[in-house]
């Protein structure tokens, strides 16, 4: 038995060893942010801006991450990793970050609407959504900027960011973004109005499905029709919905030989390649769930028409523009549904 | 046994419950055809067979849409797929797995969706929730080895 309990000590040593950040980097961040942080579809982790945000914002940016802007939250990191996190970022430059008091800065949002209007507006947008989707440069969507303005109504930026640590970047700007600095054009008092406005700000209401498929994984149609039938159904009402429809393959198709594969299962894929080329720029790991298709099984008497529910999947995303089109999708693809089942 | 039991309670509130993610991602320093080529004989080490793949690219550009190498690698157990689908075949827009495969630069992306983000929708069924852990665990376990891959 003491044997026992000293090999369960030794099995046990790796748990209650420090995280390693860089591979917890590696592991969580680099797809998005790069491997030193030159960014990608994420922020790019530059030395300037590292030099501006202090590590309680990057450890509750992590936290809480941005909804709808791609950047995840991790809330089922452990504080150590998040920390680890932080400490293997701040690597890079070897510089420590900037501390921020966290004490509210009292100013006049009226006046300070006034302000935003008249300095802000242009780049972050009437509602402070910033320009676009997303948070940084992506695969291949043209940029007005290197670092995308930042979304200021998002309750990630607002959970994250102090008072002070704001009236810092408003004062000294940030060249990445040509943000200018505004500590020769705002006084102090202004710049505490402006702060005061940004709090006030909120991201709009996201649109949603349609109730009877929330939280379903499918929509899913009985055909009154026979599985061909029901096939050829589809396809016309995807053509008429102006898709292109690949060459039909059955679901095992590739997973078995041919004389043992189930041909009462039929996948219909289609595409609308303008459409696509638009989506895949706001998010170009939308590859994940393509490409569309409507599946036809005939099972236990049945011919059902299932097509993955869209609207739920394009929320996996947390990309608020590609949510918006996963709810016109739903309202085309259980159109093109009906039809094929009326 | 006492302190066995201590442990195992200490282990049990310090390990963190990964899966607050909806995606599983992964960046290589490897070129994306050649990401292509090694994941497509990862896959069957892992047991599994590549159903087929879905140039995205070839299709863009054949409409003159501007695009990198840009691939969706299917792939599945027929068993698995004919287990779950006689159950849910609300499953069936989920099967064959799915891994997209993104050129950036020199530099590849691997995107999947992470299997476990259908499990809220499926409550009752512990199988199919095994059976969800287990995909992301492969596929976690084939993306972890795409990023070691060298240029």
């Amino acid at each position: 038995m003491k044997h026992l309990n000293w090999l369960f000590l030794l099995l046990c040593m790796p748990l209650f060893a420090a995280p390693d950040g860089k591979a917890l980097y590696e592991e969580k961040c680099s797809a998005c942010h790069h491997f030193r942080g030159q960014g990608g579809i994420g922020l790019p982790l530059s030395p300037e801006i590292l030099a501006q945000v202090s590590d309680d914002y990057i450890a509750k940016t992590i936290r809480h991450g941005r909804p709808g802007r791609i950047m995840p939250s991790f809330q089922k990191l452990s504080a150590a990793q998040v920390s680890a996190i932080v400490r293997y970022v701040r690597s890079w430059t070897g510089k420590p970050g900037p501390v921020f008091e966290a004490a509210r800065i009292q100013g006049d949002a009226g006046k300070g609407n006034v302000l935003y209007q008249k300095h802000c507006v242009r780049c972050h947008g009437k509602d402070g959504s910033g320009e676009g989707a997303g948070t940084g440069v992506t695969l291949s969507r043209e940029r007005s900027f290197m670092v995308m303005p930042a979304a200021l109504n998002n309750s990630g930026f607002q959970k994250s960011a102090s008072d002070a640590m704001i009236r810092d970047i408003i004062l000294s700007g940030r060249k990445t973004s040509n943000m200018p600095a505004f500590r020769d054009k705002l006084s102090d008092q202004e710049v505490a109005h402006v702060i005061a406005y940004l709090r006030t700000l909120q991201p709009p209401a996201p649109r949603k499905g349609l109730e009877e498929w929330v939280g379903k994984p499918a929509y899913v149609m009985e055909s009154p029709y026979d599985l061909e039938t029901t096939v050829e159904n589809v396809k016309q009402a995807l053509a008429g919905a102006n898709f292109r429809i690949f060459p039909q393959r059955y679901l095992e198709q590739g997973l078995t030989d041919e004389f043992s594969m189930n041909t009462r299962q039929v996948s219909i894929r289609f595409c609308n390649f303008k459409e696509l080329y638009h989506l895949l720029n706001i998010d170009p790991r939308l590859g994940t769930v393509l490409p569309c298709r409507i599946n036809v099984l005939e099972q236990d008497g049945k011919v059902l028409v299932i097509s993955a529910n869209v609207a739920q999947l394009a929320t996996l995303f947390n990309n608020q523009e590609l949510s918006e089109v996963g709810v016109l999708m739903e309202e085309i693809i259980l159109t093109v549904m009906e039809e094929a089942t009326l | 046994m006492r302190i066995c039991v201590g442990i195992c309670l200490l282990l049990a509130l310090a390990l963190p419950v990964q899966a607050d993610q909806t995606l599983v991602m992964a960046r290589s320093n490897a070129k994306a055809a050649h990401v292509m080529d090694v994941l497509k004989e990862t896959l069957p080490e892992y047991g599994y067979s590549v159903a087929h793949v879905q140039r995205c690219d070839g299709g863009m550009a054949e409409f003159d849409y501007k695009t990198d190498f840009y691939r969706v690698v299917f792939f599945g157990k027929v068993e698995e797929v004919r287990r779950i689908l006689a159950r849910h075949p609300e499953m069936s827009p989920y099967l064959p797995l799915k891994i997209a495969v993104i050129a950036e630069n020199n530099e590849t992306l691997l995107a999947a969706m992470d299997p476990r983000a259908l499990a809220p929708m499926f409550p009752d069924d512990a199988e199919l929730q095994l059976q969800l852990s287990r995909w992301y665990n492969d596929i976690q376990a084939m993306l972890d080895e795409m990023r070691q891959l060298k240029k």
